[in-house]
C-alpha cells in the first residue's frame, strides 16, 4: 500500500519573483532546481500534481539512474522535494494568461496577478483525443486516456489500445494485469516503440496487434461494444469487438493560456538553441516546444538549458538596473 | 517498516501542528471478514496517523451499530468525519495511493476550520437547503481524482445539508457498476447529474444546482 503526499508549501503570498516557472513537470522542476541555486526568488505553478505527465506512467524505465525503473509519481515527488530544498516556491493554481508586454511580465492566475522578469513555459502537453464518431459519447465512459487511473476499472475486460508507440505499448503492457486480452490497432504497418518494448508485448498470449488499419468510429449503445476499422490500403472495412479502449496517439500542447504574441509551430512553442522563444526572457522547456523527442531524459535537459539561461538573463537585467 | 518515511510524517506533523480543534473520525467495520479485507489496512493508516497527533481520534465503530443510524453509512470499511457533528463526510474504502492527501487536508481543514473556497461559490453553498448526495468515484492510483474528492468534501464541511463519499471503485465494484464507472474521477450528486474528470469550484456548484 503507497500512501501519497501532496506537500503543498503555503507560500508567502508574494506577487513578485525574478522567475516565474508553468508546470511542475520534470521540465520545470529542473528550471527551478538551477534558477533557485543560482539564489534568484522563483515560483513554480503547477495545475495538478507534482511530475507531470511522468506522474501518470506506472514505471519508468528509461530515465538513468534508476536500474530498476523508478515509479512516476515518486519521481515527481523527488523532483518536487529537490527544487524546494533550494527555496521555490511552488503553488497549486491555474494560469489563465501571461501578459507579455513590458520588461516586467505578468502572470496572471485565477484570483491573482504574479510579476516576473522572466518565465519559463514547461506546461507539458495532454493526450490528443481521438476524434471519430463516438469518441466523445464514450469519453470517460470506457473510452481512457490514463491506464494507472483507469485500468483496474477494465477487469477481465477484453479492450483495445488505439497507438503503437512506447505509450501505448507500456501501458498495454501494464494494463495485462487486469485485462483479459488486449488488441492495438495503429495506422501503420508496424510498432514504432522501442525495441525492448516490442519484444515483451509480442511475447504475450492474448495480446493481438494488427497494423494498416484506421479507425473510423466506436460504436455501442449504453457502452462501448465495438470499433470498425478502415484497411489504409485496401479500403476494407472490419468490426473490432471491444470492452473498452485506451488511447495514445500522440500529444496536443498546453498553450490555451499563451498570448498569439508568441510564436508557435503546430501548436507547440518554437524556441531557439537556448530555449529562448521570440519575446525576450520568456522560454520555453519540455514538451511544450518544438523539439523531435518528448521523454522525462530530454525535458530535465530543456529544464536545464532553459534554467541555465533565464539565470544569464537576470543577471544581465540586474546588472543593467544596477548599473 | 512504516507506511511514512521520516520526511513525511515530519511535514504531516507540521500540518496538524495547526489543527486548533480536535478532529474526531469514526472507523466503520463489520464483521464480514470478505468485507473487511481491507480493514487492516486502514488500521495502519489510523496507527500511523494517530501517532504524529492526539488533536486526531479515530474509533472504530460496527456498521450496524444503533449510533451509526444517523449518518447512513452504506458501507464498510468506511471513516466518517465529523463536521460539528455531522457525519457527512465519509470514505468509503482505503484512502491510499494519491487519496492519502485527501484525508489529510480534510483533517487540516476541519481542524483549522480554514476552508478555502471562493466567496461566491461559499456564499451560494450556504444557501442550499435540499439535501445533496455527492458519490465520487475514485482509484488510488489517478492523480486528477483529489481535486474532485476535496471540492465535494469541502462542500460539505460549509453546509450539512451536502453529504460527499468518497468511494473506492476496486473495493466497491458493485457500487461502480451500478454507478456505470469506466472512468475516474467520477461524479454523481443526487442519482441525477454526473460528470467525469476534475471540474472547478464554480462548475461543481452548477452541476450542484443542475441536480436540484
Amino acid at each position: 500500500m503507497q500512501l501519497n503526499i501532496n506537500k503543498k508549501k503555503k507560500t508567502e503570498e508574494s506577487s513578485r519573483y525574478d522567475a516565474v516557472i508553468i508546470g511542475g513537470g520534470p521540465a520545470g522542476l529542473t528550471s527551478a532546481i538551477y534558477l533557485s541555486r543560482a539564489r534568484f526568488k522563483t515560483l513554480l505553478i503547477e495545475e495538478m500534481i507534482p511530475g507531470g505527465q511522468a506522474a501518470t506512467s506506472d514505471m519508468l524505465e528509461n530515465y538513468p539512474g534508476f536500474p530498476g525503473g523508478i515509479e512516476g509519481p515518486k519521481l515527481g515527488s523527488l523532483m518536487e522535494e529537490q527544487a524546494k530544498r533550494f527555496d521555490t516556491d511552488i503553488i497549486y493554481d491555474s494560469v489563465k494568461s501571461i501578459d507579455t508586454d513590458g520588461d516586467v511580465k505578468k502572470v496572471i492566475l485565477p484570483k491573482r496577478e504574479i510579476e516576473a522578469d522572466t518565465i519559463i513555459i514547461a506546461s507539458g502537453a495532454k493526450p490528443r483525443k481521438l476524434n471519430v464518431p463516438g469518441a466523445d459519447k464514450f469519453d470517460g465512459k470506457g473510452i481512457s486516456y490514463c491506464a494507472t487511473c483507469d485500468g483496474a476499472l477494465f477487469k477481465d475486460k477484453n479492450i483495445v489500445i488505439i497507438g503503437c508507440g512506447n505509450s501505448a505499448v507500456e501501458e498495454g503492457l501494464f494494463l495485462l494485469r487486469f485485462v483479459k486480452s488486449i488488441t492495438f490497432i495503429q495506422d501503420l504497418p508496424n510498432l514504432t516503440a522501442e525495441a525492448i518494448l516490442k519484444e515483451r508485448i509480442k511475447e504475450k498470449e492474448n495480446v493481438k496487434l494488427t497494423f494498416n488499419n484506421k479507425v473510423i468510429s466506436i460504436n455501442g449503445e449504453d457502452s462501448i461494444e465495438s470499433v470498425t476499422v478502415k484497411k489504409t490500403d485496401t479500403g476494407e472495412e472490419k468490426t473490432v469487438p471491444a470492452e473498452g479502449i485506451f488511447i495514445y496517439i500522440g500529444f496536443t500542447p498546453n498553450t490555451e493560456f499563451l498570448p498569439g504574441t508568441i510564436d508557435l509551430e503546430k501548436g507547440y512553442v518554437k524556441t531557439d538553441d537556448k530555449l529562448r522563444t521570440n519575446i525576450d526572457g520568456i522560454y520555453a522547456a519540455g514538451d511544450v516546444r518544438v523539439k523531435t523527442l518528448r521523454q522525462v531524459a530530454t525535458a530535465v535537459g530543456d529544464g536545464a538549458l532553459a534554467g541555465f539561461n533565464a539565470v544569464k538573463y537576470l543577471e544581465n537585467i540586474k546588472e543593467v538596473n544596477n548599473g | 517498516m512504516g507506511l511514512l518515511s521520516k520526511e513525511d510524517k515530519e511535514y504531516l506533523k507540521n500540518e496538524f501542528d495547526k489543527i486548533k480543534k480536535d478532529v474526531s473520525i469514526l472507523f466503520v467495520t463489520t464483521d464480514d471478514e470478505k468485507k473487511c479485507e481491507q480493514c487492516d489496512n486502514v488500521r495502519q493508516i489510523i496507527d500511523e496517523l494517530t501517532a504524529l497527533s492526539k488533536s486526531i481520534s479515530f474509533r472504530e465503530i460496527d456498521i450496524n451499530s444503533e449510533e451509526l443510524k444517523q449518518y447512513s453509512v452504506e458501507m464498510a470499511p468506511a471513516m466518517v468525519l465529523l463536521n460539528n457533528g455531522n457525519g457527512n463526510i465519509k470514505y468509503y474504502g482505503v484512502p491510499s495511493g494519491y487519496e492519502f492527501s485527501s484525508l489529510i487536508d480534510d483533517i487540516v481543514d476541519l481542524g483549522t476550520g480554514e476552508i478555502e473556497l471562493d466567496d461566491e461559490v461559499r456564499s451560494e453553498l450556504e444557501g442550499i437547503e435540499d439535501k445533496i448526495h455527492i458519490r465520487v468515484f475514485v482509484t488510488p492510483t489517478c492523480p486528477y481524482c483529489p481535486a474532485a474528492v476535496r471540492i465535494a468534501h469541502k462542500f460539505a464541511m460549509i453546509n450539512p445539508n451536502i453529504k460527499a463519499d468518497m468511494i473506492e471503485s476496486y473495493e466497491f465494484t458493485e457500487m461502480a457498476d451500478k454507478y456505470k464507472v469506466q472512468g475516474v474521477p467520477r461524479v454523481v450528486i443526487n442519482e441525477t447529474v454526473s460528470f467525469e474528470g476534475a471540474l472547478p469550484e464554480n462548475e461543481y456548484l452548477v452541476k450542484i444546482k443542475e441536480s436540484l
